[in-house]
């Protein structure tokens, strides 16, 4: 009880450092981990070997079966193309690069593999925790980084089986490859077709739903071991079965805290584990994380780009992906306990995965990505040939949901209205319309003053970032055009107003909307009411 | 650290988890409660087949579950709770104790045993157990109904006593004489320890927990993992002074139930415990030696007897003769009638000690099973047997008052639920509150339900089926959703069908239109486009466009 005590300990004080300092808790809670056993040691405290590994054991199931659980293949619906060309190229490329860097450092084939494959993953908790705080995981972007993170899982998982394997020849790997890949095929009928249907047929309690959900892991683990297949392969792939709406929904509340608790010991279990690496193998990592952050973030932006995403989006997907992932870590483990890989090496991965998890909030802040911008040698601004020369027009800046309305009330009015947009296809869509429109950030200043936009009669903020908004708003000030912004939060709204523009409140738009529906649709309540102005 | 070569803890948890599942499963279709499907599961996998067998790491993740029940039976409890009842359960719990040993004493010794061993029987007869209860009551949904809690205070009662019991048979070693010095050295501790946990909870509920856990209140990973930092760091200092777990736990759960956000955090705990308590059954019906249960079972059975029918009405004498009213006591009594595991320690103990033979450790295991079984059913059927025994005036016989405290359900019916507290959720929640609705409020983060007039507030996630059944969301008039959460809303839309209550839905991105039209939500809120009205006033208010 005492070995779970301390761990436990030292992760409140990791999540109280990461609340505190607004970084990831993982990097946290492995270094808190490397501390404790470091202070264990000095202490004379012995923390049992076996509740650690036993910690690492469980905690690696349940963080390879939460993965397969997100992996619903309704993230990545209308954007499989882009994600699909994204994720292979990036893997295999960035893959590449680790591999040559790590053969260059002096590594043999296998580590050099080991580390080639680790620093292709990018961390799925660590991005998808950052895009909804800031509340971007909707934004195109957003929904392409998401994508190809689950791909990258997918990848992982194959490589796993594949190494693991890779001792008896290439015909045993193959071999390994079908058999992971059939359990994969019964696992997505199962997905599409029993799950749903018994989740339908039946009304499982709270505790009935989290046995059958965790006895779906314990069968698909039992039967990968049967099939000779990492255990992690069926923990994954019974996560995946159970990934279908609506049972990912009504499974996630219960293991949300199961989750929570033993990737929190894990962390700091794998964090325990570690040897300190030598000089030269911190160096290496050094160098391994300069090459990470460097070829993800130039090789993304640039394939973004080729597929359709503004210059501003590619660059926050490069920046975004730059970090190695926990199924890196998941990946060396299997690798070490297979025997390719020495401890040091996989503390060395660790390190780096430590390293560029907590650079990724600090690398990600808009500062840097305008930075970025600027240096982009080819920024994708096509000139438009007479927007410059527009006047008293109106410019939409983000068409979003209620662009087409707004475009047909201005026009309508007699205005000439241009439509600035990140969206590609939104843009060629406007064009063969016969609207002005231009691919671009709407808080960029050469975007703004290749629209004219200081010499407009109304400029429209629809953006999604009410801190573009603001910038927008800074850039246009003391020109002619009025500034109207859509604000959803009061602050925002009142940000707005000192800044000179004119906030219009969608929250409140949305609820008098709502009442009006309310007010011709109202049923009788289900307990009569004595004073109900809306049954009037 | 040699990667993954060994997992044997998984597979003996694989082998756990998947019996109690079938067993849980089985037991829904005719009726078994899932407790004593859990216990079968532990005798297939353990006596019967001998798939499993305990060890150091299963009894650590079973002790969780203890750690964890108990934890969160302390978070529903405010001072004023405890207060109004901890002084009628140390009174029930004296005569009790005393009484129902006295009776299990003579019993024992009727069925021929020697002193001794008759005294291990009537300690074995007297305890119940704790987490049987609480798990069975927690399944009920009737925690905090004022019978639970009396259970709960005469269980920690009782656990105090077997505190005191262990100590005193620490000290009587059959190889050794008896020493009263160590022996007052002990209770000293024991006594000092309890008294100093009561202190640290005090002093904690009011001055250390309430500012870091406002600091961190719209964080829940945070606020989850330092509650259970607290739960586990009081657990050891329980330790130092050698009481239970229990006591730990509960104390540290009554420090955090004075926390505002208390009921969030025991949702988001209790899936955690039932995993935990789940396995822990399982271990119990691993545990059971069954091999003798042939030579014992006329002495077992009268020893059930004893517990099933004598035990309850003790406590149904004593609560009636304390005045308290007829389902109180009734219920209080059915909770009763079972042997704790404590019992097996005891008894293990003792034999180990050569102070009593094996056949008695035998013994305790089969009145154990069949008690923790029996009683698992009077407990959960034990309106429908109270009902009976009233009507047939059973009750009043047995010198009960009629029943003078009803508790009723709070149920929530007829009522709009806003989840979400953006600006939008507020300014619905303010709009249908001013226009006469019955409205509740949800959000996870306190600070956002500040504020709200005359609506009513509840903190917690809707994605927790507690969460759903707390709120009243199956008889709810209209549920509204101002989330920025797509999964949660879709879940949300995904219920609301379900128990046919209408519902209106933020869908603040054009993807999720489609799949909520699907769940047939009667009303997506989308601001943007609804702002675009606004938008056009503004427009015409500032002469940008002529009208």
């Amino acid at each position: 009880m005492s070995g779970y005590a301390i761990l436990l300990l030292v992760a409140a004080i990791a999540f109280g450092l990461s609340k505190l300092l607004r970084l990831p808790a993982i990097p946290l809670l492995m270094l808190g981990g490397v501390a404790l056993r470091t202070l264990a040691n000095e202490l004379q405290i012995e923390i049992d070997p076996a509740l650690v590994r036993e910690t690492i054991e469980l905690g690696l199931a349940v963080l390879v079966f939460t993965a397969g659980a997100d992996l619903s293949p309704r993230r990545v619906k209308g954007r499989a193309r882009p994600v699909l060309i994204l994720s292979c190229a990036q893997f295999l490329l960035l893959g590449l690069a680790g591999v040559l860097t790590a053969r260059w450092l002096g590594y043999e084939w296998m580590p050099a593999f080991y580390i080639g494959s680790a620093l292709s993953a990018s961390s799925t908790l660590v991005v998808v925790r950052h895009l909804q705080q800031r509340r971007q995981f909707f934004e195109p972007y957003g929904r392409l980084v998401v994508g190809v993170l689950l791909m990258q899982d997918i990848f992982i998982i194959l490589l796993i089986v594949a190494l693991q394997a890779i001792a008896g020849g290439p015909l045993e790997c193959s071999l390994a490859l079908l058999k992971a890949l059939a359990l994969g095929a019964v696992a997505l009928l199962l997905h599409r077709r029993l799950v749903p249907w018994l989740c339908r047929r039946f009304s499982a309690d709270e505790e009935t739903l989290m046995l059958g959900a965790l006895a779906t892991l314990f069968t698909f683990s039992g039967v990968a071991y049967l099939l000779e297949l990492p255990f992690l392969v069926g923990a994954f792939l019974a996560g995946f079965t159970l990934s279908a709406f609506p049972v990912n929904g009504l499974v996630r509340g219960m293991l949300g805290s199961l989750t929570g608790f033993f990737l929190a010991l894990f962390f700091i279990s794998i964090g325990f584990v570690l040897t300190l690496p030598t000089g030269a193998m911190l160096l290496h990592g050094l160098v391994l994380i300069l090459v990470l952050i460097g070829v993800t973030v130039l090789l993304v932006t640039a394939l973004a780009e080729r597929l359709g995403y503004s210059t501003r989006a590619a660059l926050e997907a490069g920046i975004l992906l730059s970090q190695t992932s926990e199924f890196s870590l998941l990946l060396a483990f299997v690798g070490m306990g297979a025997g390719h890989l020495s401890t040091e090496l996989f503390s060395m991965i660790a390190l780096i995965t430590v390293g560029t998890m907590t650079l990724t909030p600090l690398i990600s802040r808009d500062s840097i990505t305008w930075r970025l911008m600027k240096l982009h040698p080819k920024p994708r601004l096509k000139k438009a040939n007479d927007l410059r020369t527009l006047k008293d027009h109106a410019v939409l800046l983000g068409y979003g949901r209620a662009g087409r309305q707004t475009v047909q009330f201005l026009t309508e009015h007699g205005l000439e209205v241009v439509v600035v947009d990140d969206d590609a296809s939104v843009i060629r869509q406007l064009r063969e319309r016969g609207h002005h429109a231009l691919k671009g950030d709407g808080s960029d200043a050469r975007v703004l003053q290749e629209v004219n936009a200081h010499h407009a009669r109304v400029v429209l903020c629809s953006m999604r970032r009410s801190r573009d908004a603001r910038v927008a708003l800074d850039t246009l000030r003391g020109g002619n055009a009025k500034v109207i912004v859509r604000t959803f939060e009061p602050h925002d709204a009142q940000k707005v107003r000192v800044l000179g523009g004119l906030p219009v409140n969608t929250a409140e738009a949305a609820t008098q909307n709502f009442l009006k529906w309310l007010e011709s649709n109202e049923l009788p309540a289900k307990e009569p009411r004595m004073d109900t102005n809306l049954h009037k | 650290m040699d990667g993954l070569s060994e997992v044997t803890l998984l597979l003996d948890l694989g082998y756990i988890i998947l019996a109690a599942t079938a067993f849980a499963i089985f037991g829904k279709r005719i009726g078994m409660p899932s407790l004593v499907g859990y216990l079968l599961a532990g005798l297939l996998l353990g006596p019967v087949m001998g798939l499993v067998a305990i060890d150091h790491s299963l009894e650590l993740i079973a002790e969780l579950g203890i750690v964890l029940l108990l934890f969160l039976v302390g978070l529903e409890l405010s001072f004023d709770k405890i207060r109004d009842l901890g002084r009628a359960a140390l009174l029930l719990c004296c005569f009790q104790v005393g009484l129902t040993a006295l009776g299990g004493f003579a019993i024992a010794s009727a069925l021929g045993f020697q002193p001794l061993p008759a005294l291990f029987l009537a300690a074995t007869v007297t305890f119940s157990s704790t987490v049987v209860v609480i798990k069975l009551l927690d399944q009920k949904g009737h925690m905090h109904r004022r019978y639970a809690r009396l259970a709960v205070g005469l269980f920690l009662g009782q656990d105090v006593v077997i505190i005191l019991a262990l100590t005193v048979l620490s000290g009587l070693d059959a190889g050794s004489s008896f020493e009263l010095g160590p022996l007052i050295k002990n209770l000293g501790v024991a006594f000092g320890g309890m008294a100093l946990l009561l202190a640290v909870a005090l002093i904690a509920a009011r001055y250390l927990l309430p500012r870091p856990f406002a600091w961190a209140a719209n964080s829940p990973d945070t606020i989850f993992i330092w509650a259970l930092c607290w739960c586990f760091l009081i657990v050891l200092l329980a330790h130092e002074f050698h009481l239970s777990l229990e006591i730990g736990a509960f104390l540290a759960g009554v420090a955090v139930a004075q926390l505002p956000m208390h009921e969030d955090l025991h949702r988001r705990l209790h899936p955690l415990m039932t995993f935990f308590i789940a396995v822990f059954l399982v271990t119990l019906g691993i545990r059971m030696e069954i091999q003798d249960f042939g030579t014992v079972w006329v002495a077992a059975l009268a020893l059930s007897a004893f517990v099933l029918l004598l035990k309850p009405l003790l406590v149904f004498t004593i609560l009636t003769r304390m005045r308290f009213d007829s389902h109180t006591a009734f219920h209080t009594a059915i909770a009763t009638g079972q042997v704790s595991e404590f019992s097996f320690i005891l008894l293990a103990l003792g034999a180990s000690s050569g102070l009593i033979g094996g056949t008695l450790v035998t013994l305790g295991g089969l009145v154990g099973l069949v008690t923790i079984a029996l009683s698992s059913y009077l407990i959960l059927h034990a309106d429908a047997l109270y009902s009976i025994l009233d009507k047939r005036g059973v009750l009043r016989f047995l010198g009960a008052q009629q029943k003078t405290r009803t508790e009723a359900e709070a149920t929530r019916e007829g009522h709009c639920i806003v989840v979400g507290m953006n600006a939008m959720g507020r300014a619905i929640t303010q709009a249908l509150t001013q226009s006469g609705h019955t409205v509740l409020a949800v959000d996870t983060d306190p600070r956002k339900l500040a504020d709200l007039g005359r609506a009513e507030t509840f903190i917690g996630s809707v994605e927790y089926e507690s969460v759903v059944e707390e709120i009243g969301l199956r008889r709810a008039h209209l549920v509204v959703s101002a989330l920025q959460i797509e999964d949660v809303n879709h879940l949300l839309a995904y219920r609301c069908k379900a128990y046919g209550v209408r519902c209106a839905i933020h869908a603040f991105d054009l993807s999720m239109v489609e799949d909520l039209l699907d769940l047939e939500t009667a009303y997506l809120l989308m601001p943007s486009v609804d702002g675009t009205v606004a938008q056009k006033e503004v427009l015409v208010r500032e002469g940008l466009v002529q009208t």
